[in-house]
């Protein structure tokens, strides 16, 4: 039997993690083009509302109004379907992150996974985009993502495993409560683990300086070249979103969740999270982006042995 | 809110329909697109078809309330076995040509086996009792499993990571370039 109570929380849930994502994947953006021009002492968008606050929201109309064009050797349904693969699985990883105590769209027992697993599909639709586009600058983009993204996702996860072994659990909730007397960067074995993460995760979401797969200086704008208009739009919602979603992964694994003193945990939460962001912003904004070869040596001769070794001290100092 | 609750009940539609109902599309699709990745002209869209089958299978286990099967069926198949396929089909020559569906020359040796395969998978399926009773699902215990993965089943667990080391290093031998 459907209740009223069940079916509106599955739509005002759906809702808010909807509203949610756009509302952030703006404020990024142009919290991104701010701090990048501080950084470089520009002063970035100023003309649209108070310190430009609103220049993403006339980004996104002007890209509404766009033409959307389709390059002619293009895979139509490949090259159609591509912004999707990219914007739904990230919008599905909202369902286990925790933003409060009660305020997590499913704790399922298995959140870590879950996460994980319907972000690894991302992928595709980076694949898809760049060969469907029938150009060659977006293939050697797909073509490097993917190759980036298989390598770097084992370090990220030995990372996550070593998180989990100690909390005794794969829901995110409960790794939260794990984290309630000191947080878990606080360890020396699961601060070596944090490092390994947010390294491994700003390779997994594309920036510098693990951003080769779209290389500006050497391919134009990578898998997305061709797209333009709203479908563009996508891939950039989805690129902040996943930004996001590392960040909030690593605020409930490392740095305590949503618990702290006296404000509300939603309050502790975005703090955190947003902490997270600024520094992968940067990260990104000082160093200088690493050659391929140097990307793969890091990933396979450095990071993974470490995290091994990492995972085995754990479960050595466990037992 | 009510009014569309109150025509959802009157009709009869509980969760459990709405559940049956989209199994059959579900398991349609994954069955239609299984067929793409036979008769796909282009092995890109074979590999992504393929990609969208074991999605579908992914689906299937949630049906069974395992969640556990599902997220590790997406993450490694989907997200890495998929991965390191269409990379390597990203590397192969040619690949924006469009092929033609090719016919096997050995399409009737191909056919006789498949049949002998049909055959067994009839005699298999016909050996136990179709639609078994079905007993409520238990929630799985994952520190359970895991337990059992170490000591039950311990070897074969070992053995597999054997067979997938020996893989490995049969790739990187015929992989290998031979310096001159």
């Amino acid at each position: 039997m459907f209740t009223l109570l069940n079916l509106t929380n599955m739509i005002t849930t759906g809702i808010a993690v909807l509203g949610f994502i756009a509302i952030s994947a703006m404020f990024l953006i142009w919290w991104e083009r701010k701090v990048s021009a501080h950084i470089q002492t520009r002063l970035g968008p100023m003309r649209v509302g108070w310190h430009g606050i609103l220049q993403s929201v006339a980004d996104a109309i002007k890209l509404l109004l766009k033409e959307d064009i389709r390059p002619a050797g293009a895979d139509k349904l490949v090259w159609w379907l591509a912004p999707f693969f990219v914007v739904v699985p990230s919008v599905m990883a909202f369902a286990t992150i925790p933003f409060g105590k009660t305020l997590i769209p499913k704790d399922l027992n298995i959140g870590v996974l879950y996460i994980l697993a319907v972000s690894s599909v991302c992928v595709l639709g980076v694949f898809m985009a760049g060969w469907g586009s029938n150009n060659k600058y977006s293939l050697l983009g797909g073509i490097r993502a993917a190759a980036q993204i298989i390598s770097y996702e084992v370090p990220l996860i030995l990372s996550m495993i070593t998180v989990v072994m100690y909390a005794n659990t794969l829901s995110m909730q409960k790794i939260v409560e794990s984290q309630s007397h000191s947080w878990n960067i606080l360890h020396p074995n699961l601060a070596l683990a944090g490092l390994i993460y947010i390294t491994s995760a700003t390779a997994e979401v594309n920036r510098a300086p693990f951003d080769i797969p779209e290389a500006e200086s050497e391919l134009v704008a990578g898998f997305h070249t061709e797209y333009s208009g709203m479908k563009f739009a996508m891939f950039f919602i989805g690129e902040y979103t996943n930004l996001f979603i590392i960040s909030a992964i690593a605020t409930t694994l490392f740095f305590g969740g949503w618990k702290g003193p006296l404000l509300p945990g939603v309050i502790w939460f975005l703090i955190k999270t947003y902490s997270i962001i600024y520094i992968l912003m940067w990260i990104r904004w000082t160093f200088p982006r690493l050659r391929v070869d140097q990307l793969m040596g890091f990933a396979w001769k450095f990071l993974t042995p470490i995290s091994f070794l990492n995972l085995a001290i754990a479960g050595w100092l466990l037992l | 809110m009510s009014g569309l609750i109150h025509l959802l009940n009157s009709h009869g539609l509980t969760e459990d329909t709405i559940i049956k109902a989209t199994f059959y599309g579900i398991a349609g699709l994954t069955v239609l697109f299984a067929f793409f990745v036979v008769i796909a002209r282009n092995i890109f869209h074979s590999a992504l078809s393929l990609a969208v089958v074991l999605i579908g299978v992914a689906c299937a286990y949630l049906y069974l309330d395992t969640e556990f099967l599902a997220t590790v069926q997406v993450l490694v198949y989907v997200g890495a076995i998929m991965t390191l396929f269409i990379f390597t089909i990203m590397l192969t020559a040619d690949v924006h040509k469009k092929m033609s569906l090719k016919i096997n020359p050995r399409v009737l040796l191909s056919a006789y086996a498949a049949a002998l395969i049909l055959i067994i998978l009839i005699k298999i399926i016909n050996a136990g009792p179709w639609l078994p009773e079905v007993k409520d699902a238990v929630p799985l215990d994952l520190a359970q499993l895991g337990r059992s993965l170490m000591t039950n089943y311990g070897l074969p667990f070992e053995v597999i990571s054997l067979l997938s080391l020996a893989a490995l290093v049969g790739a990187i031998v015929i992989g290998k370039t031979e310096k001159k």
